[in-house]
């Protein structure tokens, strides 16, 4: 298991560094960076130098080896729009952004692991049709109004919750609830699935043919053997929080890294645009990472490959 | 004649399976009725699709969906199970009546441990420590013929073969010393060599520890080594039953001698003759079906064989349904 666990984290490492030269590239591909820096209405003569000063004069490949050996040192830069250096800029965002997205995580696995078994031990039943609805529109609607509607609600008709802002729990209750809806379809489909597909296997029948009660059956045979293509698939859905996030959080004026993400977009703040493009991939490798474990825990079969 | 009761351990009395399909219902099993005493094997012969396996499915209450189970009685023990509720046949299953399954390779559950999947019947039913129950279980394993048993409990379905599988199921179904164990082909997907192995290690644990059993099986062979008797099933009904000597000796269901022909014989059977074979196939079960259903590939069929055939019984306990009186 730990030989696994170390084969993974290598090549965890290799796909972070291969993605921090593409965004790299990529960014530098997107504009030009000496003009963002030098703003509106400046000189040629003042670009020329600008680009000479920054070293963005020299061949690509020398500025992203320079780059990374800084970004590894600890040294992401200063943010061009906001004047502060862009590690604690991050360093502020990233946890409301963490917070946000595992509350989301964990509503959407809460909600949809026991509607996906229900509807699988009571396949066709009006209890399946009842979590397909529930599944259907989550998928059907856009977040940002889903998110709308929970602001309509919550905060103007019932007066329960705090329209915007990120500063106690109560501002994280709707983020979660809009953002976790948004995941959540796609893992109950996944769960009913699988717990049909295994709720047949012959081994459900050995199990059955124990004495063993439905519910150790179905959440002790059952379930565990479901829930490995789940797993898989958080990772995946990790990527559409990430990405969900930028639009969860403008709307709830929630100041985390997707946030950030789309103002450093807006005012083409070139260092941050890389760190948050890197950061949130190594956020995802991580995860991934942490998925193929989980993977290996519930299923041993993957422990060998 | 209570004493000549207890000595029943499974008593079936008209059970029929119906399996409703997309061309109607399906009649698998028809009032079948037979009964199985303490210490017994009996063995159930019959081709592929001839109601053997969801019979025993019926008796376990283990049917697939769709699947749906009728009998006037099904007694385990003097107790009618066809009017048992779900608890009782839980409290029953897998602590008095035990069953062992064709596939080895599915039947475990890949996710957990051997240790794991042979102690849970036993802490449920025993209210075991798990202490108590892993001592149990390499018991068991090293009476199924496992070596380094301590060891196996770790290992996880996968790292076995598909005889060592079939090994772990046996002791799995042993855990609480059943009354009665039910194994539907138990051999059919081993290799040759591990086939006997297994066959001779669950007779020689149904003698010793005195446990009924019924086997499922096509093999002929593997029924006149180790029955005490035999019920013979074809399309859904059972058409001959009795003790194995005198069902071999004096086979009186023109289907139980074809059967019979069709298995070599050392001595006798000639180097490049030919077996036996029985002409056509079988009927189909969806819908009414009439009269005697061997009556297509009979070579004695009559007219009278249209209606149901009686069922004759003979004094040595050998019953066959079919018009002929005596042997074909």
């Amino acid at each position: 298991m730990i030989g696994y666990v170390l084969k993974r984290l290598g090549l965890a490492l290799l796909v972070a560094l291969a993605v921090s030269a593409i965004a790299f590239f990529l960014l530098r591909l997107s504009g030009d960076a000496a003009t963002a820096i030098a703003g509106e209405g400046a000189r040629q003569e003042d670009i020329e130098l600008i680009r000479k000063t920054y070293g963005l004069d020299r061949p690509l490949v020398v500025q992203y080896v320079e780059w990374l050996w800084q970004t590894l040192r600890g040294d992401f830069g200063t943010s061009l729009y906001f004047k502060t250096p862009v590690s604690a800029l991050v360093l502020d965002k990233l946890p409301t952004t963490i917070v946000l997205g595992l509350t989301s995580l964990g509503f959407a696995l809460l909600v949809s692991i026991p509607l996906g078994v229900l509807a699988a031990v009571y396949a066709n039943s009006w209890i399946d049709r009842l979590a397909l609805a529930i599944a259907v529109v989550g998928q059907a609607l856009p977040n940002f109004f889903f998110a709308l509607i929970l602001v309509m609600f919550f905060s103007i008709t019932l007066r329960w919750l705090p329209v915007s802002g990120s500063d106690s729990w109560a501002h994280f209750v709707m983020p979660t609830i809009a953002l976790g809806y948004y995941v959540a379809p796609a893992f109950m489909r996944l769960v009913r699935a699988g717990m049909i597909e295994v709720l047949s296997a012959d081994y459900i029948r050995t199990a059955r043919a124990k004495g063993l009660p439905a519910r150790s059956v179905i959440f002790k045979h059952a379930l565990r053997n479901a829930l490995v293509p789940v797993v898989a698939l958080t990772a995946v859905q990790l990527g559409f929080l990430l990405g969900g996030s930028v639009v969860v959080e403008t709307i709830f004026a929630l100041d985390g890294l997707g946030y950030l993400a789309y103002q450093s977009i807006t005012y083409k703040d070139f260092p941050v645009m890389q760190v948050v493009v890197l950061l949130l991939s190594v956020l995802y490798v991580l995860l991934t990472l942490l998925a193929d474990v989980a993977n290996a825990w519930l299923d041993p079969r993957i422990r060998v490959a | 004649m209570s004493s000549l009761q207890n000595d029943v351990i499974l008593a079936v009395d008209g059970l029929s399976v119906d399996i409703a399909t997309q061309r109607g219902t399906l009649h698998a099993v028809r009032d079948i009725s037979f009964e199985v005493k303490r210490g017994e094997t009996l063995c159930l012969v019959g081709e592929s699709g001839c109601g053997k396996s969801m019979t025993s499915l019926a008796i376990m209450d283990l049917l697939p969906k769709g699947a749906t189970r009728r009998a006037r009685r099904l007694a385990f023990a003097g107790e009618d199970l066809s009017r048992a509720g779900a608890r009782r046949i839980n409290a029953l299953r897998g602590d008095r009546m035990a069953m062992i399954f064709q596939e080895p390779m599915t039947a475990l559950n890949p996710a957990y441990t051997i240790g794991n999947q042979l102690v849970e019947a036993y802490r449920l039913h025993r209210k075991a420590s798990e202490a108590e129950a892993r001592e149990r279980a390499v018991h068991l394993l090293g009476k199924v013929g496992i070596a380094s048993a301590g060891e196996r409990l770790g290992q996880y379905p996968h790292q076995l073969s598909g005889g060592l599988r079939q090994r772990v199921m046996i002791a799995m179904a042993l855990m609480c010393g059943p009354d009665l164990l039910i194994a539907d082909e138990p051999t059919t997907a081993l290799d040759v060599t591990i086939q006997a192995q297994i066959l001779r290690l669950l007779a020689d644990l149904q003698r010793e520890l005195g446990i009924a059993m019924v086997l499922i099986t096509h093999d002929l062979g593997v029924v006149a080594r180790i029955a005490d008797r035999v019920a013979v099933m074809y399309a859904g009904q059972i058409v001959e039953e009795g003790p194995t000597a005198a069902l071999f000796g004096n086979p009186r269901h023109p289907y139980t001698r074809g059967l019979i022909d069709c298995i070599p014989v050392p001595g006798r059977t000639q180097p490049g003759g030919k077996l036996g074979v029985i002409p056509g196939v079988v009927p189909s079960l969806v819908g009414d079906v009439r009269g005697c259903s061997f009556r297509d590939r009979c070579a004695f069929a009559r007219e009278a064989c249209a209606a149901a055939p009686p069922v004759h019984r003979a004094p040595d306990g050998q019953s066959w349904r079919c018009i002929l009186e005596n042997a074909a």
